[in-house]
């Protein structure tokens, strides 16, 4: 009981401090921050549905890309937090809506469905765009990025607290048991198809409202920016980095991937795609429970 | 740090370098930021940029550096990969500014990462020429801190073609578009010019950027026989369209590319048969008038063994000159440059430049055309180095 004690006052602490960042009153640090704070937000939402029942989302892309999207052309009518909030509230809406037949199918299907629908949205948005004579919008007068910090780590926050509370809710273990056999826990009278649906959808509303987020720091919305598929993929691939299934690996993923990017970036920028690729290698084959889990069989040992 | 190896391989070249004519203060290069799509969506197109930053860095430091106010400093560039994304390009342009304190701005790729980037520079007072973006969009940007030197903005381009093609008999005309931003606003603005002209179209219809056939659509317009055919192309669909248009025999006299006509591989992949493709750009090396254009595309030419982009190539170079030329009068003042930059007329490889607000309004919008291995200017007649000719075959 200790432990979590220790590890909650962990996360507090670590809160504390990334909200003082604006301190350092450099955009650039700022900016890493931000980029922290979002894959944070991003990843434990994904690891909301796929980590804990074991769906794996290659499309988690379409809620930030329709948040973004619906941030942008509600602008035009409400302030940014009412806009925000309905990014959140459409890229929910969207998992509900899809998420019954989606839900059907499992394991690669159900990857490659989630990459498919994805591919098919944004195909879609571009279309109506296009027929709405819009090739692209920009968006004027935007938060400052301190503004955008705040709400980001915000987000980063309610994202890991529903992890922390679903990893120790009658929910969470509903969830796991989807994971570990769906049909006996089906069996047992677990609620399945419910329980996956909540997963789905509250996996869904804080990456359309990090969309969103995002679409005002760049202020410029294109279809086929907003929801390019390499945010799919980078969300699992730091998941897997980070360890699958804890609080904390979403967290020590992203600190550790936007770190040694940071780092090669200045000091290799030729080579450091090449170099997250054999790291990623070497994490699947070697440290397949990912940082998080490297560190708690080092505490373990110690 | 990039920084330290480029100060060091830039110190060991220096040393090898002749003796030049001003004072150079080797010890202190002008350092550059720039921001580009080594990976990514755009990391294909992006070399026809970063060769000619590249070409100009060489010219300028063999001419013993860059003349600021009087004396001359060598140039070097600090670049990161934004992997073609343009939160991560505002990222980097703030890296930029705030942490590696550059001297200077050279612009990112692409239209997406140019806007956004515009409020960065203007929130920190600090002036960019941008190169590779082309938009309406563009002019809704607030002036300031960045310009477009494109003459390839979509309004211009509709009505312009409309009556290029009306001068050269132009009646019945195909138009296929890429969904994509750049072919959709040319064609918003292409249609209704074309009705005005009398033009009349026998096919309209769009496809997506990662298209593999093209058949039915260019079979389909076929069996109308147009005049023209406008395909309103990215670069992997400008060369799917001209292999499937060779195999499906299409007769139009007047066959239009948008994007990747003018990149080299174009012509080295199909040879003749692309002789007498149209596409839009605003710069030849064989205009005469532009005593700067044959020695820029000898030297890209002699450095790539490849000729430059007639477009992106050559748009990158013309922001690196007139950054160059305002910084010769202006100094490294921000305010100076941008007073500079807002209100000099530049000397380009692509003739006169002068901005007003964001855009450069001496560079007319115009169209090349593919005649035996060159690219010349075949509209409008105020800057044409030959006439238009119809397509012959393939």
């Amino acid at each position: 009981m200790s432990g979590k004690v220790l590890s909650i006052s962990a996360y507090v602490v670590l809160a504390c401090l990334l909200a003082l960042v604006p301190l350092v009153r450099s955009d650039y640090w700022l900016g890493v921050a931000f980029i922290v704070a979002m894959w944070v937000a991003l990843i434990q939402s994904w690891s909301l549905l796929s980590a804990t029942t074991g769906y794996i989302s290659l499309g988690h892309a379409v809620f930030y890309g329709i948040g973004a999207y619906v941030l942008v052309v509600s602008l035009d009518w409400m302030p940014v937090p009412f806009a925000l909030l309905l990014s959140g509230a459409a890229a929910g809406l969207l998992a509900l809506v899809v998420g019954l037949p989606v839900l059907r199918v499992k394991g690669p299907y159900f990857v490659i469905l989630t990459f498919g629908f994805a591919e098919l949205v944004k195909n879609l948005v571009m279309l109506i765009e296009t027929r709405l004579g819009q090739f692209s919008r920009l968006i004027f007068d935007t938060p400052s990025l301190e503004e955008l910090y705040y709400a980001m780590l915000a987000l980063a926050v309610i994202a890991t607290a529903m992890a922390a509370w679903t990893a120790h809710s009658r929910f969470g273990r509903g969830l796991a048991a989807i994971r570990e056999n769906e049909v006996a826990a089906e069996a047992i009278g677990v609620p399945v198809t419910r329980l996956k649906l909540i997963a789905f959808v509250a996996s869904a509303i804080i990456p359309g409202m990090v969309g969103g987020l995002l679409v005002l720091r760049t202020s410029y919305f294109a279809a086929d920016q907003a929801f390019d598929a390499t945010v799919s993929f980078t969300i699992v691939t730091t998941a897997i980095v980070g360890g699958l299934g804890s609080m904390s690996g979403p967290l020590f993923g992203t600190l550790f991937l936007v770190i040694l990017s940071e780092l090669l970036w200045a000091r290799f920028p030729q080579a450091y795609m090449m170099i997250l690729g054999a790291l990623l290698i070497v994490f699947i084959l070697f440290v397949p429970q990912g940082l998080s889990g490297l560190l708690r069989r080092g505490l373990r040992r110690a | 740090m990039a920084f330290v190896i480029n100060r060091r391989t830039f110190l060991a070249a220096a040393a090898l370098a002749p003796a030049t004519r001003l004072a150079v203060a080797a010890d202190n290069p002008v350092r550059i930021g720039y921001s580009m799509c080594l990976t990514g969506l755009f990391a294909q197109a992006a070399p026809s940029q970063v060769n000619a930053y590249e070409l100009w860095k060489d010219q300028v430091n063999a001419a013993g550096g860059l003349e600021i106010g009087g004396q001359r400093r060598p140039v070097e560039f600090v670049s990161y990969d934004d992997q073609s994304n343009p939160a991560n390009a505002v990222r980097i342009y703030e890296k930029l500014i705030t942490e590696d304190n550059v001297d200077l701005l050279a612009a990112p790729w692409s239209t997406p990462i140019h806007l956004a980037i515009a409020p960065v520079l203007a929130k920190h007072k600090f002036p960019m020429v941008g190169n590779t973006a082309a938009s309406v969009k563009l002019r809704e940007v607030k002036p300031g801190y960045i310009w477009f030197p494109t003459a390839v903005i979509p309004d211009k381009v509709g009505e312009e073609l409309a009556a290029f093609m009306a001068k050269e008999n132009v009646k019945t005309a195909a138009v296929f578009a890429n969904v994509l931003p750049l072919a959709q606003e040319i064609k918003a603005y292409l249609l209704p010019a074309l009705e005005k002209n009398g033009i009349k179209l026998v096919a309209n219809e769009d496809f997506p950027p990662d298209i593999k056939d093209m058949t039915t659509l260019i079979s389909g317009a076929n069996q109308s026989s147009p005049d023209a055919f406008i395909v309103l192309s990215y670069p992997s669909d400008t060369f799917l369209f001209a292999t499937q248009a060779k195999q499906l025999n299409v007769k139009a006299p007047f066959v239009l590319s948008l994007i990747g006509a003018t990149i080299s591989a174009y012509q080295q992949a199909f040879g003749a048969g692309v002789d007498n493709m149209v596409t839009v750009g605003h710069w030849s090396p064989n205009q005469s008038k532009w005593p700067r254009a044959r020695p820029f595309y000898d030297a890209y030419l002699a450095k790539y063994k490849e000729a430059p982009d007639a477009l992106d190539s050559v748009l990158s170079y013309m922001s690196m000159e007139i950054l160059q030329q305002a910084v010769a009068t202006a100094g490294l003042d921000k305010e100076k440059i941008r007073e500079a930059i807002a209100s000099q007329t530049f000397d380009t490889i692509n003739g006169p430049v002068k901005f007003d607000g964001v855009q450069n309004t001496m560079t007319p919008t115009s169209f090349l055309q593919i005649q035996d291995g060159n690219l010349e200017l075949v509209w409008p007649d105020s800057i044409k180095t030959k006439d238009f000719r119809p397509k012959k075959g393939w």
